[in-house]
């Protein structure tokens, strides 16, 4: 007679098929790093040529001088390096946040290749892409807190465009209440002050769009995704009337001040890193210091805590007494501060006034950029960068010189998008309530 | 804490849901709640845990009257719910799951003090007895541990007063004892235990006292030693109640149902039965035993043709049914009662008639070209609300708006009313009345009877017990043991479901 011994919870299938993945993944990553060595050995002899410049743009350049062996051998280290510990560490290895250490050598490696030789500035590239990474950082970051905390935010689109329509007007405004010229020597004050209140009343609007969304969603319990495509298209409609109708006619309302790169003092001088990194826009630094902001408030506060609660198990925090709806509303009212922010960008920054339809998509690249991102801050900056390197595939290509239609170059974040979110992405879990009304007793 | 509910009332629209009760438990006392589903035990708890307030009654706790406008009140009072459906966010650990609501916090910006958590935790858990790893994810822990997570987060919030509300409904036997040691170490440290469940051998155990609820009213109180499970059941349901299935011995016939290597996977894609023999003759019941959620699902979905199967073989007499439709299965003589009834068994929104008809409304006489006879319908249907014993107002009244109970009797009058070779019956009797679940066991011995292989799936051991002439133990999507329904004990059929060897525990 046996004892009743109890089997223990054998691995699970999951488990089982993850560890596969995990396999699979490992042996493709190992093979890139081989195959890569491979193309190392015919490479070594040609050149590659980099150059950045060392205190400004367009100022004294430095040459990094390596070949494309070189490159490949790099290349093929990471790559071989992350399938080894893919391997070694099996399923729980997160291999996403690897892969930017991976892709890097190789696209420096193909634009090298495609250089073939001949010498490339990269400074302009590499700190385009942290340029429009910003917006698209900002409007994930907002993407993050409104479904971290139960709600769906696909108005995040509307939003920026709207802050972009109302940056524009409101800093047009106050700027022209100063009556100053550029020649005039208080018009950098009266610039800065309109910027800032262009800014403010994008905010503004964004956070009045996110309590409408709110208000519709928690109130009303509409489909969240219903709300949020109405507001997108509420927002579209809007704007274009008051392009077309307003400010065509009274252009002295949509020439806003811009808002030009930032000198950090003393971090700007650090050679080649000082104007990649710390003479740039200044949204750039805003949004950095946002993610890290965001994710000790998430990830190590009180608040943090009850607002992830309610976007995985509304019912777990209701029934400790937390008011569920209050941080749904309060979290879209957030986001909307920071779509608002992520919006005046388009049209105090990149463009320097209002367009028809300028967001063009980059509220829903900021969605991709959330999901890309894990729903994490930091995870969500590296995505999109990734977007904000396709955005600049214009410049490179011209660098390198390659002949292709604009039309095309134009659509290249969009075909990235659709290929990170789809192929790349897999499996990623997000809030498991996002999108679903809580009846709160 | 003592603590007192006096003339408790609460209306609901068309119910009243509870009826001037009164009811009451010293410290360190554990009070037995027993009633049925529906005797209004949930909206009790509800009101003393502040997510309801009652429309006349009060509450008090330590003899002073208590009013709770939300649950935060109610916790800070020291009434600590743990709710039949646990309430811990998957993706937290076991610290951020127990703190929620209750954290402290350091610094500006509310930093969540994680060690002064943990360490509480691990200090209650020891205190307790409540094994549990704080660093470990819930969505990674047996149901049981997550149950012991819910305590303590009660205990972690300072509750005197804890309120268990069905508590060994996710369950095995096994773990129920385990949870029964834990009440009495929290009774005996002062704490005071509300224990609700519709289980009488369960009261009878745990509690000092028993209060038995019946539609909204105390039927009356018991103190275990002095009351029996026939008297509560007779108190439960307000009448004399039969609690064993009158049947005779089983004449089993030739096999109707046989599975050979069945595998079939779950919504998530994984192997949710895992190669299950099973053969159910004519003539006899098979009773599958087992905790919620061990294929018993996917085993009928496979079975009936709901859901399609990895390998193996499946077949009704002579058919091969792999690959068959569940209408060639219903044709088949198969009859079956889902699980869930209002989502597989019924559309709600639509009338009884119209439900009676779901399995035949395409053939004549009740439709002829594509349209229906509603005269046949109505006749048809007229007669089973008669046969069956069906309370409606009339056929044409919508299936949302009758008693669980009759709904049941609706779907099981239906699935009857075809030539049965084989009922498949899943839950049969889940969330109905002692009335109805004893006309449900009747009208399936009866099928057994008349020559139909009967497969009951249930996670009731008292109903495997009572109805199976043989019970089929299944864990972890496989039949890990059978035994003759006479000679299973409780606990053997309980050891099985917790995935004991099979040998060492049927021996």
């Amino acid at each position: 007679m046996t004892a009743a011994a109890v089997i223990a919870h054998p691995e699970g299938l999951a488990a089982r098929r993850a560890l596969r993945a995990a396999r699979i993944r490992g042996v493709v990553f190992a093979a890139l790093g081989l195959i890569s060595f491979y193309f190392a050995a015919s490479a070594l002899e040609t050149a590659a040529l980099f150059s950045f410049w060392i205190d400004k743009q367009g100022g004294q350049s430095a040459q990094l001088q390596t070949s494309v062996g070189a490159l490949w051998i790099v290349a093929g280290v990471a790559s071989g390096v992350v399938g080894i510990l893919q391997l070694v560490r099996g399923a729980a290895f997160p291999w996403r946040r690897w892969l930017f250490i991976v892709f890097p050598p190789y696209i420096a490696v193909t634009i090298a290749a495609l250089l073939n030789g001949t010498a490339a500035n990269l400074t302009g590239v590499i700190s385009g892409s942290l340029v429009l990474a910003a917006p698209i950082t900002l409007g994930a970051l907002a993407g993050i807190l409104s479904e971290r905390s139960g709600m769906l935010n696909i108005a995040l689109e509307g939003k920026m465009l709207a802050g972009a329509c109302v940056a524009s007007i409101v800093a047009s405004v106050v700027l022209n209440t100063f009556n100053v010229s550029p020649s005039d020597p208080g018009y950098g004050t009266a610039a800065l002050v309109g910027a800032m209140a262009g800014i403010a009343a994008a905010m503004l609007t964004g956070a009045l769009m996110g309590l409408l969304l709110a208000w519709l969603g928690i109130r009303h319990k509409v489909d969240q995704i219903i709300a949020g495509t109405v507001i997108n298209i509420g927002a579209v409609g809007i704007t274009n009337f008051l392009f077309l109708r307003v400010l065509g006619r009274n252009t002295e309302l949509n020439t806003p001040p811009t808002i030009e790169p930032l000198r950090l003092p003393l971090l700007a001088d650090i050679p080649v890193l000082g104007p990649i990194f710390f003479s740039t826009k200044p949204y750039v630094y805003v949004a950095i210091i946002f993610v890290i902001i965001l994710t000790y408030l998430l990830f190590r506060t009180r608040w943090g805590l009850r607002l992830r609660a309610s976007g995985e198990k509304p019912a777990a925090a209701g029934t400790v007494g937390i008011n569920v709806l209050a941080i749904r509303y309060r979290a879209l009212l957030l986001a909307g501060l920071l779509a608002g922010l992520a919006g005046s960008y388009l049209s105090l920054s990149a463009a320097g006034s209002f367009q028809m339809g300028m967001s063009a998509g980059k509220g829903f690249i900021a969605l991709a950029a959330m999901i890309f991102g894990a729903w994490h801050p930091i995870g969500a900056l590296g995505a999109a960068l990734v977007f904000g390197f396709a955005d600049q595939a214009q410049s490179l290509l011209s660098i390198l010189g390659v002949q292709v239609p604009p039309q095309l170059l134009n659509s290249v974040p969009y075909i990235v998008t659709i290929i990170v979110v789809a192929g790349v992405v897999g499996r990623v879990r997000g809030p498991a309530s996002a999108g679903m009304p809580y009846e709160q007793g | 804490m003592r603590l007192e509910l006096r003339d408790i009332s609460k209306q609901f629209p068309g119910v009243l849901a509870n009826d001037r009760i009164s009811i009451s438990a010293d410290k360190g006392q554990v009070l037995g709640l027993l009633g049925e589903n529906g005797a209004g035990k949930t909206t009790l708890m509800n009101i003393l845990s502040g997510l309801y307030r009652p429309d006349s009654g009060e509450i008090l706790i330590d003899g002073e009257t208590r009013v709770f406008h939300d649950p935060a009140e109610a916790i800070r009072a020291g009434v600590g719910m743990v709710h039949q459906h646990f309430m811990l966010v998957p993706v937290f650990d076991v610290v951020e799951a127990v703190a929620l609501g209750a954290e402290t916090v350091s610094g500006p910006l509310g930093t969540f003090n994680r060690a002064a958590a943990r360490a509480r935790i691990v200090e209650l858990s020891a205190q307790y007895g409540l094994n549990v790893d704080p660093d470990d994810k819930i969505e990674s822990l047996p149901v049981g541990v997550r149950q012991r997570v819910e305590i303590l987060k009660a205990l972690y919030r300072h509750s005197d007063i804890l309120v268990l509300d069905e508590p060994s409904a996710v369950l095995t036997p096994l773990e129920t004892e385990e949870l029964f040691g834990i009440i009495r170490s929290l009774t005996a440290g002062g704490t005071t235990v509300i224990f609700i469940t519709h289980k009488l051998n369960e009261v009878l155990e745990v509690a000092d006292k028993i209060v038995v609820l019946r539609r909204g009213r105390v039927a009356g109180t018991a103190v275990p030693a002095e009351t029996t499970r026939q008297a509560l059941a007779n108190m439960m349901v307000g009448r004399d109640v039969e609690l064993i299935v009158p049947k005779g011995p089983a004449n089993p016939g030739e096999v109707v149902l046989r599975l050979k290597g069945l595998q079939v996977r779950d919504d998530r894609l994984e192997m949710a039965v895992d190669g299950v023999d099973l053969e159910v003759r004519a003539g006899e019941i098979v009773a599958i035993a087992g905790v919620q959620g061990n294929g018993q699902t996917e085993l009928v979905e496979a079975i009936v043709g709901l859901r399609a199967i990895d390998s193996g073989e499946m077949s009704i007499g002579d058919t091969r049914i792999e690959h068959a439709s569940p209408r060639q299965i219903s044709d088949l003589g198969v009859a079956h009662i889902p699980e869930d009834r209002g989502r597989d068994g019924l559309i709600n929104a639509m009338t009884v008639a119209e439900n009676y008809i779901l399995d035949s409304y395409h053939r004549p006489p009740y439709s002829r070209r594509g349209v229906f006879d509603l005269a046949a319908v109505a006749a048809r249907a007229t007669q089973g609300v008669k046969d069956f014993d069906i309370r409606t107002p009339s056929i044409e009244t919508v299936a949302a708006s009758l008693s669980g109970g009759n709904q049941q009797k609706v779907v099981v009058a239906r699935e009857f009313s075809r030539p049965v070779r084989l009922v498949v019956a899943a839950q049969p009797t889940r969330g109905l009345d002692v009335g109805s679940i004893e006309y449900i066991h009747r009208r399936i011995v009866e099928q057994r009877d008349q020559g139909a292989a009967i497969l009951i799936i249930s996670t009731e051991l008292d109903e495997v017990l009572a109805v199976g002439d043989r019970i089929a133990v299944m864990y972890e999507g496989r039949i890990v043991g059978i035994l003759a329904g006479e000679s299973a004990t409780l606990e053997a059929v309980g050891l099985l479901m917790g995935g004991a060897e099979f040998g060492g525990a049927a021996a």
